[in-house]
Order: C-alpha cells, then structure tokens, then sequence
C-alpha cells in the first residue's frame, strides 16, 4: 500500500498532432494512503483513461506518477503492483473459484501456504467461501464480480484497487450490498480504493473524497459535502444532487446582493471586488423551504407543479421566466397557485463566468 | 386472411432444395437398392447391394479407416500451425499486415493445379525435393512407399488448408474482448500462463467452429488424392470417396456406389455429431 501522487499528468491520444486533443488535462494531485476515492463525471470526460495511467496500460503524454516517491511512470502494468476491477467480470473460466483467487499469488511464486492462508481470508471477506470449490464460470455476475475483486485483495502489496463502473452489471440491491462490503474491505484491510463512476449517488456513498471531471479536466476534488453544498463550478452544481442545483440568471447589486427578475437576494458572498456585475446565483433545491415569516429573501413564484416522490415533494415553480425546484416535507400543504420561497443567504452560491466566487 | 399464396413465395426455394437435395438424396437411396445399366435400366435388387457392402467389402471399411486417419491428422496439424499462425500475426509486429496476407496465399490457389506442383515437386528422380536430399545421401520414395505416400497427402493437405484455420482463427484472436488480457497482465500472468488461461479458453467456440469445419472439407478429401497418387500405390492412399468414385465412375456399377455413398453419408452425420459433442464438452467444459 502507498501514497499515490499524480504530477502534473496529462494525456492525449494524438501527441504528435501539432495542436494535441487532450483527453485529460494536466493536473496534479495526491491520493493518500488506506482511502476511498471516486472520480465522477459523465461518459467520455477522461475517467477511465487517469485509471488507466495509474494501473500503467496507457502511459501519460507528460508528468510523473510516483508511488511512495517511487517513480512508476515507464513501470509496466504488471510490475506497478496494482489491481484493476473491469466493468465487466473478468474470470478464468476453467478454473475453480479458489484457484482464480490464488492466480496472482501462484504467479508470483508465493507458498502454498500463504497462498492458502490469503485465498481463505479473502474469500471470508466477500462471502465466497462456499463457493471455493466450484468452478468459476457456474456464478452469477456478481459473484464473478467479486472474484475479479478478490484476485486485488488476494495480494498484501497492491498500491491501490482500482475499479472502472465495477457495478454496472449488478442489480440494484445487490449494489448497495456491494458497496457496503467494498466499505468494510477498505477498513478491513486499508487498501486504498479508487473507483470510477458516472453514477453520483455511488460515489457519494461510497467516497471519501471524490474527483468531478469533466472534459478532460479536474473540476473539483473535495468530500461529498463539499461538493454538495459548496459546488466550484456551474457544472458540478448541475451533475451533482437530484434534481440539480438551482442556477438563475442575475445581476449584482449590492456588495452581498443580487437581483433575480427585480427581486433582492441577499448572501453571503462578498461581490464587492466582481468586475462584471453579470453573476450566476445556485441554490439547492434541499435548501429552498416555503416562507413562513422572513421578511428577507423572499420570492413569490406561480406553483407549476408539486410532486410526491415518495420521502419529500418536489415543487416546481416559474418566476418569470426562470424555473424553480425545491424540495419539500411531504407532510406540507402547497397552495397549487401562488407560493413564497424563502432562500437562506448562508446556503447561496454565486458564480462568476461559472465558476464559484 | 388467406394465406394459400405463400406457396408462390416459397415456391423459388422449395425448388431449389428439391432440386439440389432432396432428389438426389432419394435418388441416391433409390439407386442403392438396384443394379443400374443401360440394359436393364434401374432393377429392383433389394438390400443387395447392403448386404455386398458389409459382407464382402473390406476395401471400402480399409478406406473409410485410412480416411479417419488422414483427417484427423490434417486437421489437427492445420489447427495447431493455423492457430501458431493466427497467435503471431495477432500481436503487433512488424510487417504484420504483410504476414498476414502471405499466410493466406495456399488457399486461393487452385487445390488440383497445385496438386500437381507438388507431386513434380516430390517426383522421386526428376523433382526438387529430393535432389535437395541428395545433399544427405537419401532418397525418400515419396509416391510410391505406402507410407510415406500418406505423408505426402498430409503436408500437401496442411499446406493447402492451413491457411483456412488461420484465416478463422485469426478472426477469432481479433474478436475477442480486451479486459479479460489486462486483468490477467495486473494478476501478473506469464505469456505462456495467459495462452493456458486466457487464450485459449476464450478461443474454444470458435476453435470448436473451425474443427468442425474443416473436419467436414477434410473428409471429401479427394482431388488431392487423385493427382497425387491416385490412391496407389496399392490402395495405401485410397480414401472413401476416392473408392466410391472408382466403383461408381470408372467401373459404372451405379448402384453399390449408391449404397457406399449412403451408407458412409450416415456414418458421417454420426460421427460428427458425435465429435461435436465430445469436443464442446473437452473445451468448453459445459
């Protein structure tokens, strides 16, 4: 296990194009040891490819990766002691469960002892220890799944684990098991679990700490609250939280105000050093309640629509000509014409060219 | 709704298959129960013909044998080069493209033109292949030692038909899914372990598809037969349809070459059925 620095990495798959397309954008960044990591973003923003950089099957255009200091960037996949987990199960189909499990330990010439030792744990670990001596291809998928993990875990030295939408063909219920057993591996034994998702509700249950990409770039790192409540960008707002972050068009107008469609709202953020006074404002939907006595921050909307999902309703609302969702107790009355919202100053975020001010 | 004119759409295939299989097929099963000459015309003779065929003919059941032999051999020689082959060109390397052309030469030749190279080739005084030996002192009776003249069949058979394998084979390399090479790369596999391991097992349907293939083709083997050695010398390289062809063409004794061909169409719907069967459950273990 170790310390996982990505320095100043970047990647395109036409390096020598006088004007290279970057699939990933250079960055920076460390991953500590014995955590959770999720990078997020949605298909084709370059997720899979800075997994792949770090398992070693595709090498960087520039930068260094460095496990513990040591440089692995020339390192071969095989020689950087790294696991990977596909988004389809990977097997070998004519061995047992057991043997599939002990494959990474017997090529590399561990005793059969240790290897046996380890398979035993493992297998405990992922309730497949019933299944040891049944050959590999007669499991479900996501018990195939599991192996493909085990055969990472199997080994002491893995730097990390690394899972590319390792859930993908897994049925929802069994999802959410999934995750809690990859939760307890991860305390278990304290291998540093890094795991590529487009689905947010994964990553936020399951993170520590998790990587927005979007475009090839980095757009945000930060703990799910973080990203929920403090969102850097417009984008990370917008993928991040169902239904998305409110964003209305607006102006400044004091030194913490904005003006939505002739309505003062107050927050705050300091706008008194903005160049521009165009600014985009972002509430979440969570954060918006119905006004009970506020005299500040108040709007009145038209009620467009109100929802039951189930644990909350969701009002839709029009102000003008912007829409706003807000996420109420399902327990409260909404008069189906007009409504006061209330938006809490500490909660709101301003953005400038989309990005957090 | 009627739908009595769906005969007029079925009728252009119908007629096809009736034409091309199913007469033949019961004329074969007709003529195998007659004497057939141009004096007689087709006489009713009964099981005849069967009882001659299993009773009284030790060269036909010799044939079929030798047959077996030849291609089981060819086409296990054929898969394993092909697939030696096809495993090469599959990886990047240099010319690649090239290779891969090359490989597939043999089979758009002509199978009796180059028959006929090959059997000036391994003329034993006037062809190349020996006067190389010459170098070493010997002088091997390709055509006409019995068997060495099974050898011949089988290289200029493996030769002629390799390049199939590989084509299938080839295709089936290309095909196959990336992660399962990767993973066993990170599980830190050696190359001969990924062959065992990855390679191989993944290749097995399609392993099973060209086996069965070329097991088929193999055992009309017949061109190469009548220009190489015309079965001689004796009737050491003489193969079931090169048999029937003799009784049938040369002797014109129409009828017991029916039942030759009847009964060896069902020997062979049989065994490989049966090979099928055995070979799915030998590589794909289900």
């Amino acid at each position: 296990m170790s310390k996982i620095n990505l320095n100043k990495i970047s990647h395109s798959y036409n390096p020598n194009d006088p004007n290279p397309t970057y699939a990933l954008n250079p960055f920076s960044m460390v991953w500590e040891d014995g955590k959770r990591y999720a990078i997020l973003g949605p298909s084709g923003c370059g997720k899979t490819t800075m997994l792949n950089i770090v398992s070693g099957l595709v090498r960087p255009s520039s930068g260094k990766i460095l496990f513990d200091e040591k440089d692995v960037t020339d390192l071969k996949t095989e020689s950087r002691n790294i696991a990977q987990v596909f988004q389809f199960p990977v097997i070998y189909s004519t061995m047992t469960v057991y043997d599939n499990l002990a494959f990474p330990l017997r090529c590399r010439n561990f005793s059969q002892e240790i290897v046996e030792e380890r398979v035993n744990s493992v297998a405990e670990t992922l309730n497949l220890k019933s299944f040891l001596k049944l050959p590999a291809r007669k499991l479900t998928a996501d018990q195939k799944q599991l192996i493909s993990l085990g055969r990472g875990l199997v080994r002491e030295d893995v730097a990390a684990v690394l899972m590319d939408e390792p859930l993908t063909v897994i049925d929802p219920d069994l999802k959410f098991k999934l995750r809690r057993n990859l939760k307890e591996i991860n305390e278990k034994y304290k291998t540093t679990l890094v795991y590529v998702t487009h689905d947010q509700n994964e990553a936020m249950t399951f993170a520590d700490n998790i990587i927005v990409m979007s475009e090839g770039e980095v757009v945000q790192t930060g703990t799910p609250k973080e990203l929920f409540e403090r969102p850097k960008t417009t984008f990370v707002g917008y993928f991040i939280g169902s239904p998305a972050m409110n964003l209305f068009e607006s102006e400044t107008s004091s030194n913490n105000s904005v003006k939505i469609n002739d309505t003062l709202i107050k927050t705050s953020t300091d706008l008194s050093k903005l160049k521009n006074n165009k600014v985009k404002l972002g509430i979440r939907s969570e954060f918006i309640k119905i006004a009970e006595n506020q005299k500040e921050n108040v709007i009145s909307v038209d009620v467009e629509k109100v929802e039951d999902l189930g644990n909350y309703k969701l009002l839709t609302a029009k102000m003008g000509n912007l829409t706003i969702k807000s996420k109420i107790n399902r327990e409260t009355e909404v008069s189906s014409e007009k409504v006061n919202l209330y938006i809490p100053p500490e909660k709101c975020c301003v953005y400038e060219d989309e990005k957090l001010i | 709704m009627n739908f009595k004119h769906k005969y007029v759409f079925l009728f252009p295939g119908l007629f096809v298959l009736i034409g091309i299989l199913i007469f033949p097929i019961i004329f074969v099963v007709r003529l195998s129960l007659s004497g057939w000459n141009s004096y007689n015309g087709l006489n009713f003779i009964g099981l005849e013909n069967y009882i001659r065929l299993f009773t009284d003919d030790p060269r036909f059941w010799e044939s079929f044998i030798r047959l077996s032999f030849l291609s089981v051999t060819t086409v296990t020689l054929q898969y394993v080069i092909g697939f030696a082959l096809a495993h090469m060109v599959w990886k990047e390397i240099k010319f690649q493209r090239f290779f891969r052309v090359l490989f597939l030469i043999p089979m758009m030749t002509t199978p009796v033109i180059m028959t006929v190279i090959w059997r000036t080739f391994f003329h034993e005084s006037l062809g190349p292949v020996n006067d190389l030996l010459q170098i070493f002192d010997v002088a091997p009776k390709w055509l006409t030692d019995p068997t060495l003249a099974k050898i011949t069949v089988i290289i200029v058979e493996v030769w002629q038909w390799t390049p199939f394998m590989f084509l299938l084979l080839l295709a089936g390399l290309l095909s196959l899914p990336k992660e399962p090479f990767l993973a066993a790369a990170i599980d830190g596999a050696s190359p001969i372990r990924k062959f065992i391991y990855v390679t191989f097992p993944l290749m097995a349907p399609i392993s099973i598809g060209a086996i069965i293939i070329r097991l088929i083709e193999a055992s009309k083997i017949m061109d190469t037969v009548y220009v190489l050695t015309s079965g001689g010398p004796g009737t050491s390289t003489e193969t079931s349809s090169f048999y029937i062809f003799i009784k049938g063409l040369r002797e014109f004794q129409m009828g017991y070459a029916a039942s030759m061909s009847f009964t060896y169409l069902i020997i062979m719907i049989i065994s490989l059925t049966v090979i099928a069967k055995v070979l799915t459950k030998l590589l794909l273990k289900d």
